[in-house]
């Protein structure tokens, strides 16, 4: 398997191919001419490739970059090469749509592998906390009530979590729409309040979440993706977002929350009332509403329990990372999915590989080479380590 | 064989000192200390019924522990300001091997790019790789997951099938933590296209005399090195880019050799898609099918001669009286060499 020929490539630029044919480095003694009438050959140059040496002892266990398991894990869908082996071998990878169960199967170039979405997810995800069982559904609820110290204290938290980093990104986004407003302070302190909301709402989400057990439940919880769904797509078409349409969006986001029995019916009256105060407002002032809520409106539309288009847009995207990145108590990860600890200091793909990240898919486009001072095998190894182990294991007669 | 490290897992001093004083079974783990020997030599060992030592904290161990409760702020989450956060300086994740860089990988937005200019706009596969600079085969490889991402959303918004939910959240994370490249003007080349492999033959030096006149050019020095060695002109990846330069050089604006680079790698492209179809054809043509309504025959004409002086040629088609089956001999790999 191991050779002491490794792999190296030399960029070879077009340019250059065109405007020479090489025996400009052969006059004079043989080795190019040097700033004589004519052509200078260290103004002669093939861009593209760099002075330093080629690296040829890094390239020691090139060979090992080509088995199935090694690439998965450079690919970053697994957290070690053993974890990508185990995967190998439990029948979760297709290599070009079959499944392969040899973790050593020696990848050819052009070769797709496809590693199961929900492995690489708990392979990089990070893993459930064993003690503080606020990831166990409780068997009962009076159970659930003693246990609600402990219990609702860590999913709030973790509910917290979401959506104060739900609402850093979208805050970002509004940023604009803020500086257009009249009174920033009045509007800065709506999006706290609409965010608190968002908080309330995702615990109550999770207290019900706990309790499923019945597939009726279940049934109930996608029923209510589907609505979210619907509700983001409707929200992503409009350029311009109008009163009906807020309305609409505010309307489906109670029947959501009915749905599920999670409001109380004090929440959905408190809508109703509103949209009969809009309706009200809107044949009084007639066209009048729709500037007044994008202009200086906004206080009149958040008395009115209404949500402004920076507001709707922040509640979007919080509502899409939510779909995206629900708390799910099933999954064999911490939910919401976040990244493994100390993952970023070694995340890196090497370019014989692409990776469509996805739907966990990589294709091993080429051997790894060495260029001019550059290899692609990935090794923590000094160049003077490599070449004793190169000298060891490979030259020795 | 390689260098042996002294002082494995089987120690019988030490194996000795524990059995020694014989213990009675009632007392604690930590009271089971080897009589004739000070305490502090030992390491402790607090599984009450392995002799195994434990093994010790070394000093490079407690000099990891102690970076690592150092830099946990940095290095435990991805810090959101940061785009890449290796070890070592810059884009080396490895302090000490100064010769491997964590490289940029393109970004969703240029996957995207990349796309459109093939499946939407139409061009040839070289005039893309060229405009961005891109591997030929990377742009390949990128259409060929972008479909198939595009077929799992299809999949999963269309039919009231539970589709497999794609995985976006692990996708925007991985982005963050990689360096990246959008592939727009003003950026770096991304990678070289044009690259050709180092022959082994050419690794050695010659020493050529030739006449002082001559010149001697790369097609020459090939045919130096071995009368089957190719030139590099030969090897390029996208010779019409090589074609395109010259026109350059030779004065042609550089706009119109742009649209002849264009036209000829779309054209080599329609030819080897020509070649590949006739290919298929011919070898559809040797086979007779015959569809049973349960199982579909396929003939094909074979030699049976054709086995080679063994009579294991690898074209050989069936068993062969006498040869034996090789396939169960010790040591023989029967991983699959390549699929579908």
């Amino acid at each position: 398997m191991f050779t002491r020929r490794s792999l190296a490539a030399i960029n070879m630029d077009p340019a250059y191919m065109a405007r020479h044919d090489g025996s400009e480095q052969a006059t004079g003694r043989g080795s190019g001419q040097k700033s004589r009438k004519g052509l200078d050959v260290s103004n002669v140059r093939n861009e593209g490739n760099s002075t330093n040496p080629t690296p040829y002892m890094q390239m020691m266990f090139a060979p090992m970059e080509r088995r199935l398991d090694i690439a998965i894990f450079r690919a970053l869908f697994a957290s070690s090469a053993r974890q990508a082996r185990q995967f190998v071998l439990h029948g979760a990878v297709t290599v070009n749509g079959k499944k392969m169960t040899y973790p050593g199967y020696l990848l050819n170039p052009g070769d797709m592998f496809q590693v199961e979405i929900e492995r690489v997810m708990a392979a990089t995800g990070k893993p459930k906390k064993k003690s503080g069982g606020s990831q166990k559904a409780p068997k009962n609820t009076e159970a659930n009530e003693n246990a609600e110290g402990e219990e609702g204290q860590a999913a709030e938290g973790e509910a917290a979590e979401t959506v104060e980093s739900a609402a850093e990104g979208a805050t970002e986004g509004a940023v604009e729409g803020v500086a257009e407003a009249a009174d920033t302070e009045a509007v800065k302190s709506k999006h706290f309040e609409t965010l608190k909301e968002l908080k309330i709402r995702a615990q109550r989400i999770m207290k019900v979440k706990n309790q499923f057990i019945r597939a009726k439940e279940k049934k109930a919880l996608r029923k209510m993706l589907v609505q979210v769904k619907e509700t983001l797509e409707r929200g992503r078409k409009a350029d311009d977002p109008t009163v009906a349409e807020m309305d609409q969006a505010e309307r489906q986001l109670t029947d959501l929350l009915s749905g599920l029995s999670l409001s109380s019916n004090q929440h959905s009256t408190e809508a109703k009332k509103a949209r009969i105060e809009l309706k009200r407002q809107q044949a009084i002032q007639g066209p009048d509403i729709k500037k007044s809520l994008v202009g200086g409106g906004t206080i009149r539309s958040a008395q009115l329990g209404l949500l402004t288009p920076n507001q709707r847009n922040v509640l979007l995207k919080a509502l899409q990372l939510e779909a995206e990145n629900p708390y799910d108590s099933s999954k064999p990860y911490a939910t919401p999915w976040k990244p493994r600890d100390w993952m970023s200091p070694f995340a890196f793909i090497p370019r014989y590989l692409e990776v469509n990240q996805k739907i966990c898919a990589a294709v091993y486009l080429r051997h790894p080479v060495a260029r001019p001072g550059l290899s692609e095998v990935p090794t923590p190894f000094a160049p003077s380590v490599s070449q004793l182990a190169f000298n060891w294991y490979l030259r020795r007669g | 064989m390689p260098p042996r490290i002294r002082g494995g897992s089987c120690q019988p001093q030490l194996l000795l000192n524990y059995l020694e004083p014989a213990p009675s079974s009632i007392l604690p783990s930590a009271a089971i200390i080897p009589l004739h020997r000070p305490t502090a030599s030992l390491p402790k060992c607090n599984r009450a019924f392995s002799t195994t030592p434990a093994p010790q904290i070394t000093k490079l161990r407690r000099a990891f522990k102690e970076w690592c409760e150092e830099n946990e702020e940095m290095f435990r989450q991805h810090p959101r300001d940061r785009h890449m956060n290796y070890i070592g300086t810059g884009s080396r994740p490895f302090p000490n091997n100064p010769n491997f860089r964590s490289e940029p990988v393109l970004s969703s937005e240029a996957r995207k790019m990349i796309w459109e200019a093939i499946m939407v706009k139409g061009m040839p596969l070289k005039a893309v790789s060229a405009e961005f600079h891109v591997d030929m085969r990377r742009v390949a490889a990128v259409v060929r997951m972008m479909e198939i991402e595009k077929k799992y959303e299809r999949e999963v918004t269309n039919t009231c099938r539970q589709g497999q939910p794609l995985a976006h959240v692990y996708a925007r994370a991985i982005e963050k933590m990689l360096p990246r490249q959008d592939l727009r003007d003003g950026e770096d080349k991304f990678e070289p296209i044009n690259d050709i492999h180092v022959h082994s033959y050419t690794m050695q030096q010659l020493f050529v005399p030739t006449s002082e006149s001559r010149e001697f050019t790369r097609a020459d020095a090939a045919k130096a090195f071995g009368e089957h060695i190719l030139p590099p002109d030969a090897k390029m990846r996208i010779p019409e880019l090589v074609q395109m330069e010259k026109n350059i050089a030779e004065g042609m604006d550089e706009r119109d050799a742009r649209g002849h680079f264009i036209k000829e790698a779309a054209e080599s492209e329609q030819a080897f898609a020509e070649k590949q179809r006739a290919r298929a054809v011919a070898a559809e043509g040797r086979k007779t099918r015959v569809n049973t309504g349960r199982f579909e025959f396929r003939f094909e004409k074979i030699n049976a001669e054709d086995v080679g002086p063994t009579g294991r040629a690898r074209k050989a088609v069936g068993w062969r009286y006498g040869a034996p089956h090789m396939d169960r001999r010790r040591g023989e790999v029967k991983i699959p060499t390549h699929v579908g």
